[in-house]
């Protein structure tokens, strides 16, 4: 593989993958354990011609994503529980008005202020949920310094195809994490920028929105010489104005849902470890991932045929690899550093009989394989 | 081949900064596989600190250590939190001044004063990196030119103590 090697912790290889997917405008308020990819952004942003704020809360760095995103930038910010709690209105502007962003959520334990520099996995749900009203997102989850890089390139070509704001959901442990990454220069094909209206395209007869299809509308910069944009964060029709008929509320409601979901097959990226003989199956996705598969090697060795199936995507879910799963085995095992969030989604789709076993921690430490293999042993 | 070290002791010694370079001499100069993880409170100086650095010729998935080959502890506190984790082959290398090692305590000790060593070398900064001479010489983990090259990479930014670094890790290698 071309590319540069290096020794760095994850917050960093986010940030060197938000710069070589063409991210150019980064606004924040620091929090553990996040803080790094503020610090390493303020010192990369100038240098690439970017820019970076730092704001004075994350309300209104949220805010200013959206500001900076309709003006033509790839935006991104990160930030720990506490700070996406307060993103969540601006978020909900974001979805409704279809604007691109990646938020980065580096999960610390929680509720509210929590243990600052302990991890957790308890935003799953309030990624999903956060912000009012129907809606999908899209949220992919690291489990590795080198997928810290890489999805978070996803995570930008997600924001940009699909005109939405993005999360990449991490946790203390991968953010801090040390290990051997590739910082690669991307081909073109690599990279998915922002839709432009089609070449010939008469002003007059340009639209912001486009509900006819799943697809959003092309998206040119506010302030274009050429192309009038409006948004607004109330029910709005193609032209951005607003429209708060019956039939319009209901087609923009089944639209922001179904322009993710319906693309979940592009979307969903997971990653299969020993499944084609496994009888017992673990589900997890970022950090949990680690302790599973030393777990899995260990079961293995044992002589218990264990599988992993890695979520990378966690929203939106990936439905069809986990029914897979669960109309193919006996019982799945669910680690997280939460009390069961994903594990409750999972049964959500379990019409086999599977049994489904939850392997939680809450203690503001990993979940180690010798815990994952007790719950295996007492389950079986 | 795998092996797990503890480098633990307070806030402000540098464990970081060691674990570092060990990472790095052993992922881009040597090649192998290495992951290092830390431990740390919200304060950031005189309260424990530990950092988990674990080497191997294959893919490392858990980051956390379960059976540590060597301890470097260089804070009693350090000491007394891992004592109970010491197996019969660890190898506990720790500070002579700040340390005081339990009876009957597992595991092989070797003690040195990397704290007062690195101030007749004229910087306290780098006792850390007398005691990683320490474990080179007694593992034979990493070659001496690929931790001199990490240690030159991690203070590419404070080129003034590259040398006292050098100096201190062939101290610590040289130790009898």
């Amino acid at each position: 593989m071309n590319g540069e090697k290096r020794f760095i912790e994850g917050n960093i290889a986010i940030v060197e993958g938000a710069l070589a997917a063409g991210a150019r405008f980064y606004a924040g308020y620091p929090i553990s354990p996040s803080s790094e990819i503020a610090e390493y952004s303020s010192q990369m942003m100038p240098k690439v011609g970017g820019i970076y704020v730092q704001m004075e809360d994350e309300i209104s760095s949220m805010a200013a994503l959206l500001g900076a995103s309709v003006a033509g930038k790839k935006v991104y910010t990160a930030t720990s529980g506490p700070g996406i709690s307060l993103m969540q209105e601006n978020l909900g502007l974001g979805i409704m008005s279809e604007i691109p962003a990646v938020i980065i959520d580096v999960q610390r334990s929680g509720p509210s202020t929590g243990a600052a520099t302990k991890p957790a996995q308890g935003d799953m749900m309030q990624v999903r949920w956060g912000t009012h009203g129907d809606h999908s997102i899209i949220a992919l989850s690291p489990a590795s310094v080198q997928e810290c890089f890489d999805l978070t390139v996803c995570a930008f070509n997600f924001a940009e195809k699909y005109r939405t704001p993005v999360y990449l959901v991490t946790d203390e442990s991968i953010g801090h994490l040390r290990e051997t990454v590739t910082i690669r220069t991307l081909a073109p094909d690599e990279v998915i920028d922002r839709r432009k209206p089609d070449k010939g395209t008469v002003p007059e007869m340009f639209r912001p929105y486009n509900y006819d299809t799943d697809m959003p509308a092309a998206m040119p910069p506010f302030g274009s010489d050429e192309y009038l944009s409006r948004t607004t964060g109330s029910t709005h029709d193609e032209k951005g104005e607003f429209c708060p008929t019956p039939e319009n509320i209901n087609r923009i409601t089944h639209y922001l849902t179904n322009k993710i979901e319906a693309h979940a097959d592009d979307i969903c990226m997971t990653k299969k470890f020993f499944l084609d003989d496994a009888e017992i199956v673990f589900i997890a996705y970022g950090c949990a991932v680690r302790s599973a598969k030393s777990a899995l090697e260990r079961l293995r060795e044992e002589g218990v045929k264990a599988g992993l199936l890695q979520l990378q995507t966690v929203w939106p879910f990936p439905e069809k690899e986990v029914r897979k799963v669960l109309s193919s085995v006996k019982m799945t095992v669910v680690p997280e550093l939460n009390l069961g969030q994903i594990a409750g989604e999972i049964q959500k789709y379990n019409d086999y009989g599977c049994k489904i076993v939850r392997a939680n921690r809450v203690d503001g430490n990993l979940i180690t394989p010798e815990e994952i293999m007790q719950t295996v042993k007492e389950a079986m | 081949m795998k092996t797990e070290i503890v480098l633990s002791g307070v806030g402000g010694q540098g464990l970081i900064s060691t674990g570092e370079i060990i990472g790095e001499a052993a992922s881009i100069y040597e090649n192998l596989f290495a992951t290092l993880t830390s431990s740390y409170g919200s304060e950031t100086r005189g309260t424990f600190t530990k950092s988990d650095v674990i080497l191997s010729d294959t893919n490392i998935n858990y980051p956390i250590i379960e059976n540590p080959d060597v301890i470097l502890c260089l804070a009693q506190v350090a000491y007394d939190r891992y004592q109970d984790k010491f197996l019969d082959h660890t190898l506990v290398i720790y500070d002579t001044e700040l340390v005081v090692p339990a009876p009957n305590a597992r595991g092989r000790h070797i003690g040195y004063a990397f704290k007062q060593m690195s101030l007749d070398l004229g910087n306290q900064a780098v006792a850390n990196t007398i005691a990683l001479g320490v474990i080179l010489k007694h593992t034979g983990l990493l070659k001496r030119e690929s931790v001199a090259s990490a240690v030159t990479d991690r203070f590419a930014a404070k080129p003034n103590v590259i040398g006292i670094n050098l100096k201190a890790l062939d101290m610590g290698i040289s130790l009898e």
